[in-house]
């Protein structure tokens, strides 16, 4: 996680402290203040940066207010979406991340990844219970698996479920998961699903009944409106949660987003568009925190069934027209990286180099096209129709309009856009932005719709790319060299093929209030808010 | 012979009226701003090209840049001039609406006759208009770019369609005013066929509210061509429009007061339209 606080400073700076905090803090005199210090640098809790940063002990009680752009789809429960925040809320997985891609325990205690990498033994929790009451056990996590197997629940990583071929129960809380053969995404697999109760499945998809172990009970859903969450009494993890509540307020435009952000209405959002978190940097009532995670990987995709297209050397110059600086500071407010790979700083597949292959360089650009034969081109470009969007299209579209490739801007609503990138029916070029590659990178190409080896929004097809993807992917061993060399040759593909052009990264940011603390997102944008908690 | 060379006698003479009738509305303080208004927007949009030599559509390194010497009222989000952009933005816009009114009237009017000439027609023209009317402006948008895709056109189309219920009522409430009285008999009795009755006797003492509702369709106009570009449903980019430059610039209005200029202009024009159609409609009641 790429983290950095702006407009308050950090959260040691002082109008980061509320009256009330100061006062207790000077009370409460040097001493103790040196001794939670000493607590804090010993507690391996993940939201101990985060407690002693602000200078004051947890405060319990209080409802957290989260705006999403984008209402919860009941039916997409199960794959990650727009709006995938109340999965860590209600539900757990069996491990998660930290900063350094290392799995942590959560239900699974610990684990044993067998030497062939063909099986994993986790030894489970045993003091969980469902919010139903009943006891969380092997059986669960059997469930799980088989759950994200099943087409119906979308799951992006299904495939990585699909390589789970048995299962081998020693007891109630110790199961050993049997491979057809070794992934290398197992743990992003254990980072992503969720552990429902499989009593109340179906009740779950429709949206009118959610149980999980996690930190909060659902209780309520006003679909287009709210999601409303209440303390989960029993919570396996001592004297979590800290907030009584958490509701989340769905308000799809953008400006009032904004707006109930700017009036304290909304106290935690990630759905502020990077040009409008640059209007808020500078305030200190906000705190800004930058994740290499979410939807935010911005791309120029390229459908190969399209003959002006065919040509790399066509699709290479486009990725040399473009002005990527310019894009991330016009229409991304600066809050994103350029890159010419889909690979953010923290993915072991990542390297400076590659992500700097492609630069603005229109004359090589107009080089390419002569050498590709190319005398005039006149393409169509699919782009979402909100203001956003539509900005970084007019970006692109003048980008390529200054090496002669002409561009028609075809605004398409965001619902359609994306049913045209999963059947495959996008027009010649269209830009997005893709996820996924945030965790392992064999997750990308055998998940991502876009990039993924067997069936892509491109239609590119090459026994190369399959034969490298299916090499990455089919090992248990993800941050070994030789697995970095694997997705090295992955990227060299990408690099040279240029089906996607990816154009800059953009993570999630996060927009706080400033007495917002402990908050955190995993690897899939799920919101964890076990150590959140409500400054005085 | 002599029966029939009366009504385009008297027509003339209520032409004439109705005419003065209209330049006194006009010259009420009413009609004077309406006119200052929209003449000011208009000729600054016609006269774009030697008000600005900035390209509107030539994107630049300087986003969001504050007034300057090249760049009279700064930049938007992408560099572009905003000068530049507000005026030609004027021009598509008033393209757009000259071209969707009278496309409206003409069609609302032509409806209004023909539901003049029979029972049954009139029946299936007013259910017509029942039906339009009974969509809103903005969801009538919504379907008709669902079909038609976002685009200039597809914005013509329903300003168009929006306005054809309303003139066509009020063309048909005059006709049904007009055609029972004594001329309009008159004429029958001298042996005048249904349609040159309708045309020649009916329809020029009955066109007289259109003219008012000429004015508020045009701030309509302005007013869903707007909506529509904000929704991203309009034009389509990067042609300027005055919709959509209010929707690429109101995130930065408060930090950026002088994007408000564009607000200011579509302001201008609907206030501008919405005065002249009021002077208008005194006028012709006085």
């Amino acid at each position: 996680m790429n983290a950095f606080s702006a407009g308050s400073g950090g959260p040691l700076s002082l109008p980061a402290i509320s009256r009330r905090a100061l006062l207790r803090g000077s009370l409460a005199g040097a001493g103790l203040l040196a001794l939670s210090a000493c607590r804090s640098a010993a507690d391996p809790s993940p939201g101990a940066d985060a407690v002693s940063g602000g200078a004051a002990s947890p405060r319990r009680g209080g409802v957290l207010t989260v705006g999403v752009g984008v209402d919860f789809t009941p039916a997409l429960l199960f794959a990650q979406s727009a709006n995938s925040l109340l999965q860590r809320l209600v539900f757990n997985t069996l491990t998660r991340y930290d900063a350094q891609l290392q799995p942590q325990p959560e239900l699974a205690k610990s684990w044993e990844v067998a030497a062939d990498g063909l099986s994993v033994t986790l030894k489970l929790r045993e003091d969980v219970t469902f919010h139903s009451g009943r006891r969380f056990t092997a059986d669960d996590v059997v469930f799980a698996v088989k759950n994200l197997q099943n087409p119906v629940r979308s799951a992006q990583l299904r495939s990585t479920a699909l390589t789970v071929a048995d299962f081998r129960k020693n007891g109630d809380f110790e199961l050993t998961l049997v491979l057809a053969h070794p992934v290398s995404n197992l743990f992003d697999l254990f980072e992503f699903m969720i552990i429902p109760d499989s009593q109340s499945v179906e009740d779950a998809v429709a949206g009118t009944r959610l149980v999980g172990t996690g930190p909060f009970t659902f209780t309520d859903r006003k679909p287009g409106s709210s999601l409303s969450f209440a303390r989960n009494e029993k919570y396996w993890n001592p004297g979590r949660p800290y907030l009584d509540g958490v509701e989340i307020k769905v308000i799809p435009q953008a400006e009032t987003l904004l707006s109930s952000v700017r009036t304290g209405q909304t106290q935690l959002t990630y759905a502020v568009r990077g040009k409008d978190v640059a209007t808020l940097k500078d305030d200190e009532r906000f705190r800004i925190t930058q994740y290499d995670t979410g939807a935010g990987a911005f791309y120029i995709g390229a459908n190969l069934s399209f003959p002006e297209v065919q040509d790399k050397r066509v699709r290479q110059a486009i990725a040399w027209a473009i002005d990527r600086d310019r894009l991330v500071q016009q229409a991304l407010g600066g809050y994103a990286t350029v890159s010419s790979v889909p690979w953010p700083k923290s993915s072991p597949a990542y390297r400076e180099q590659d992500a700097t292959r492609y630069h603005h360089d229109p004359e090589k650009a107009k080089a390419l096209l002569r050498e590709a034969g190319v005398t005039s081109l006149s393409l169509p470009l699919a782009h979402s129709s909100d203001a956003g969007s539509t900005a970084v299209a007019q970006i692109l579209q003048y980008d390529l309009k200054q090496v002669g490739i002409e561009v028609q801007l075809q605004p398409v609503d965001s619902p359609t856009m994306q049913k045209q990138l999963i059947s495959q029916s996008m027009p010649a070029l269209w830009t997005l932005s893709h996820s996924f590659s945030q965790a392992h990178p064999a997750t990308l190409a055998v998940s991502a719709y876009p990039f993924n080896e067997a069936k892509n929004t491109s239609k590119f097809s090459s026994p190369a790319y399959t034969a490298a993807v299916q090499k990455a992917w089919n090992r248990s061993d993800a941050d070994s060299p030789e697995a970095k060399a694997l997705y090295q040759q992955v990227t060299d593909l990408l690099l040279d093929e240029q089906f996607i052009i990816d154009l800059a990264i953009a993570g999630l940011v996060e927009v706080a209030g400033a007495q917002v603390r402990g908050v955190t997102l995993n690897k899939y944008s799920y919101l964890n808010l076990d150590d959140a908690y409500l400054a005085g | 012979m002599t029966t029939i060379s009366l009504p385009p006698a008297a027509r003339s003479r209520s032409g004439n009226r109705s005419r003065n009738r209209y330049v006194a509305g006009l010259r009420t303080w009413r009609g004077v701003t309406g006119l200052v208004l929209v003449g000011t927007v208009a000729l600054a949009g016609l006269l774009a090209p030697w008000l600005t030599g900035a390209d509107p559509d030539a994107q630049g390194p300087q986003a969001l840049a504050a007034p300057s010497g090249a760049h009279p009222l700064g930049t938007d989000d992408i560099g572009r001039d905003l000068l530049s952009r507000v005026l030609h933005g004027i021009l598509t816009d008033l393209s757009i609406i000259l071209t969707a009114v009278p496309a409206g009237a003409l069609t609302g009017a032509a409806l209004a006759l023909l539901a003049g000439t029979s029972r049954a027609a009139d029946l299936v023209v007013q259910r017509l208009f029942d039906l339009v009317l009974s969509f809103p402006g903005l969801i009538l948008g919504l379907a008709v770019t669902a079909i038609l895709g976002p685009g200039r056109w597809p914005v013509v189309i329903i300003i168009a369609l929006a306005e054809v219920p309303y003139f066509g009522r009020q063309l048909r409430a005059g006709v049904l005013v007009q055609r029972e009285r004594e001329y309009a008999l008159a004429a029958r009795v001298g042996g005048a066929g249904r349609a040159r009755v309708l045309l020649r006797h009916v329809l020029p003492n009955a066109v007289d509210p259109l003219v008012v509702q000429g004015a508020v369709a045009l701030s309509a106009g302005v007013f869903i061509e707007g909506a529509l570009s904000f929704l991203g449903l309009g034009v389509r980019p990067p042609e300027p429009t005055l919709g959509s430059l209010i929707s690429g610039s109101v995130a930065y209005l408060d930090t950026h007061p002088v994007l408000a200029a564009p607000l200011a202009v579509t302001t201008a024009l609907v206030l501008g339209f919405t005065l002249l159609a009021e002077a208008l409609n005194r006028g012709a009641r006085t």
